[in-house]
């Protein structure tokens, strides 16, 4: 068990080495911050400011004085957000993302579970057609347009709810619904298929043959094993979401870290892109391998490898 | 099953307790959409039009511009130059910061170095540029200071009109860093109170404004992104004042019940500017063959909403130095095929354009198919501003033939401000340094800024129009329009300088 928690240890650490060395590369080919900070200026104050951002310096300089940041957690001043370090900015708005990030996984499971099983149960069944078909639109829908279309019509058409923003929790049920379309159809489907696999195997027969109501069947014995796909999609997942979250922080003006880097990105503002990324990958890593954890729980041929 | 539907009535009235609808603003409070925040509420750490906007309303400048868009008196109350380099000012007596220091011409001094920063070789702020000229801030009596430029500088007015004048005991008690974050203070008509980072910058009207009880008690200043969203919010009564409202979305909201638009020209004018130092563009016919070649009326109508100003050149009608007597080319295409075969190129040329005006990538499509459609075949290059300029200055502007872009002037009215950049030679300048090459157009725009002799600037700027409407070192097109659309509750007038001066906004009835 140890060797094999060691083992995605070290992966994890070429990970964040990877995804370091990935965000410096492409921020650095994408442009001059300096023409954006000022963009009609002449050249002499140009570079009089490069010089003080420290980006006259050669690249690998640069580089390794990121990994520096990366191994402190400290990565600078930003470059637009006048004496804020970009580890603030990002920890700042870290918990509305991540709250906006659970609470839709929560929605998307609450919707995907009890659905999935009953339309595994009842297979070809009026309730499982209407499930695989709401699925297949959800799906199709791009997130920024499902985003708009909840808000015209629960704001805008019905007065319901809030807009946009983020000061109640009623300003929190649109963005929540909204991300949560973007992971339901994919957590429901997989539900699906894997109870189908499940529910056809000799145990669930014998659990049935033993006189055990239909309810400690399938919540028993039947989910357990086919949660185990489900854990790696819901772990999969979670970095698509925070990537859906960016998307819906900027519609519904949540002030999110996603957006908080999007704007970054727009101003080539380097520490904050470096830091935001960075702890979001940090992020998606630790999820996973809490994830790979949970697998040695749940399945115990893991254990014995 | 009783049980069940107690809980069910807890569920349904816990939802309604959440389901909250969408606030309606309460009377004292006016709320605006901008797309972000700036990055710092200090007024002169950075350039962020939607820093200005909110800043205008916290802070006073020296100067002031009225809805006619004249000088008024701001914190001073009258000036005048003593001579070509100094100018003297007299500061307005019992003006207060919000924080009750009297205002004093030690605040006044102590703005300007700031920026200025004497003796220093690394300046903080991005506004050094603007006010660079000035030499020396001298405080002659506490009523009463003088600006000391290195040379005459006749765009210092311009300069003063957006810049704040801070307090200094407070900033120095406080620190830079804080004053731009958490304790901002100014003495303009709202006081800040408090400012959530992408969400709201929340503002109370100052009691001891020495303009008098500012309209609204409450200004807040929200920051959403998305379009869409900002014209939801202002159907819904969420906010009550929208910026930037393209023409397609117009209609709707002149003719929705609860709101209406307000529309005037501002001083940003489109252009193509050319390389004049590589064929085909190197030929003064080709460059006016472009200039024959666009459908300015066309692009107009069809893709602003009508929502432009065909120009004659680069210079703006409402610019000081714009000179009537020069008019735009027509649309002639017959012409411009004519010109260009004269020029040697009878079956046309290959050329790349290049723009990183994103907002306006149809109009740049547009632009780009007329020049294809007399012989000019255009391949039109969209890139983000943050890679396109720095392929552009790597390259030193030779990415490609031209440039659609547009120049705001920096809202200053005044001939120069889009002169020198755009095609003064000089190192340190903007596009101009790399693309133009006109014959003594230089030295006219030197003349110009090196005098303040207003009749005899006005008479250097008739020249120059004269001369550049003949060389074409751009494609000239036409000037936006700036519009706001607003809630009925609320009565404004967009502003021909962009700016969104709230202390002019009256509650309806």
């Amino acid at each position: 068990m140890t060797p094999f928690i060691v083992r995605r240890l070290l992966r994890l650490a070429v990970v964040i080495v990877g995804v370091s060395l990935v965000t410096f590369a492409i921020l650095h080919v994408s442009g001059d911050p300096v023409a954006l900070i000022m963009p009609e200026a002449p050249e002499a104050d140009r570079a009089l400011l490069r010089q003080a951002l420290g980006l006259h310096d050669p690249l690998p300089v640069q580089f390794a004085r990121f990994l520096g940041h990366v191994v402190t957690g400290n990565f600078g001043k930003s470059f637009f957000h006048h004496g804020q370090t970009a580890t603030a900015l990002v920890l700042e708005r870290m918990p509305t993302t991540l709250t906006l990030t659970a609470f839709s996984l929560f929605l998307a499971l609450a919707v995907a579970l009890p659905v999935g099983i009953a339309s595994a149960v009842r297979r070809g069944r009026a309730l499982d057609q209407v499930a695989t078909g709401t699925v297949f639109l959800g799906q199709s829908m791009p997130v920024f347009w499902t985003g708009i279309m909840l808000m015209l019509l629960f704001s805008v058409q019905w007065r319901l709810l809030p807009v946009s923003g983020w000061e109640s929790w009623a300003a929190v049920v649109l963005p929540t619904a909204t991300l949560s379309t973007f992971t339901t159809p994919l957590l429901l489907r997989i539900v699906r298929s894997s109870m189908l696999d499940v529910i056809g195997q000799d145990y669930v027969r014998t659990a049935r043959a033993k006189g055990l109501t239909e309810w400690l069947v399938i919540g028993r014995h039947a989910l357990k094993n086919a949660a185990l796909p489900l854990v790696t999609v819901i772990g999969l997942q979670f970095g698509l979401l925070l990537g859906g979250a960016v998307i819906t922080e900027t519609v519904f003006a949540v002030p999110g870290v996603g957006r908080l880097i999007v704007g970054a990105i727009r101003q080539l503002d380097f520490p904050v892109v470096q830091a935001g990324v960075f702890m979001l990958a940090m992020i998606v890593v630790s999820v996973n391998f809490l994830v790979d954890v949970l697998y040695l729980y749940l399945n115990p041929q893991i254990r014995l490898r | 099953m009783r049980r069940r539907s107690v809980l069910l009535l807890i569920a349904l009235a816990l939802l309604a307790a959440l389901v909250v609808p969408a606030a309606a603003q309460p009377k004292d409070t006016l709320t605006i959409a901008l797309a972000s925040h700036a990055p710092t509420l200090d007024p002169h750490m950075h350039f962020e039009r939607v820093g200005i906007l909110v800043n205008v309303n916290m802070f006073d400048s020296l100067l002031h511009r009225n809805t006619k868009l004249e000088y008024e008196g701001g914190l001073a109350t009258s000036w005048k130059a003593l001579n070509e380099t100094t100018w003297e000012f007299k500061l307005r007596r019992g003006v207060t910061f919000h924080n009750g220091d009297p205002l004093t011409a030690e605040d006044v001094k102590f703005s300007f170095e700031r920026v200025l920063e004497p003796g220093k070789e690394k300046k903080r702020s991005p506004q050094y540029g603007n006010i660079r000229a000035i030499k020396e801030v001298r405080i002659v009596d506490p009523d009463t200071i003088q600006l000391i430029t290195d040379k005459p500088f006749p765009l210092l007015l311009e300069r003063l009109v957006f810049f704040p004048i801070v307090p200094k005991k407070h900033i120095e008690k406080v620190g830079d860093d804080a004053f731009g974050a958490t304790a901002p203070v100014g003495t303009g008509p709202w006081k800040f109170v408090e400012w959530k980072r992408d969400q709201y910058i929340k503002l109370e009207a100052f009691d001891g404004y020495w303009r008098g009880k500012p309209p609204f008690k409450w200004l807040v200043v929200r920051a959403i992104p998305e379009v869409a969203t900002q014209v939801a919010e202002l159907k819904t009564g969420g906010v009550d004042l929208i910026r930037n409202v393209s023409a397609d979305l117009i209609p709707e909201l002149k003719a929705n019940p609860q709101t209406y638009v307000s529309s005037t020209p501002i001083l940003r004018v489109h252009y193509v500017e050319l390389d004049m130092r590589q064929a085909p563009f190197d030929k003064k016919l080709v460059r006016q063959a472009a200039n024959y070649a666009i459908d300015k009326q066309a692009i107009i109508q069809k893709l602003m909403g009508g929502l432009g100003q065909q120009t004659a050149t680069v210079v703006q009608p409402r610019a000081f130095g714009f000179d009537a007597e020069v008019k735009p080319y027509p649309f002639d295409p017959k012409k411009a095929k004519a010109l260009l075969a004269q020029a040697g190129y009878p079956s046309g040329v290959d050329i790349t354009l290049h723009s990183a005006f994103v907002e306006f990538r149809p109009v740049f499509e547009a632009i780009a198919q007329m020049l294809t459609d007399v012989g000019l075949r255009a391949n039109p290059r969209m890139w983000d501003p943050g890679p396109a300029w720095n392929k552009f200055f790597q390259a030193e502007g030779k990415a490609s033939h031209g440039a659609y872009g547009s120049w705001g002037n920096y809202s200053v009215f005044d001939a120069d401000a889009v002169l020198h950049p755009l095609f003064h030679t000089e190192v340190g300048g903007w596009i101009g340094k790399w693309y133009t090459r006109v014959e003594g157009l230089d030295k006219l725009i030197d003349e110009g800024r090196s005098t303040t002799n207003q009749p005899q600037r006005k008479r250097t700027y008739a020249q120059i129009q004269k001369l550049i409407a003949e060389e074409a070192p751009a494609i000239y097109l036409f000037t936006q329009y700036d519009t706001l659309a607003l809630s009925k509750r609320v009565e404004y007038a967009a502003r021909g300088d962009e700016w969104l001066w709230l202390f002019d906004a009256r509650p309806k009835r």
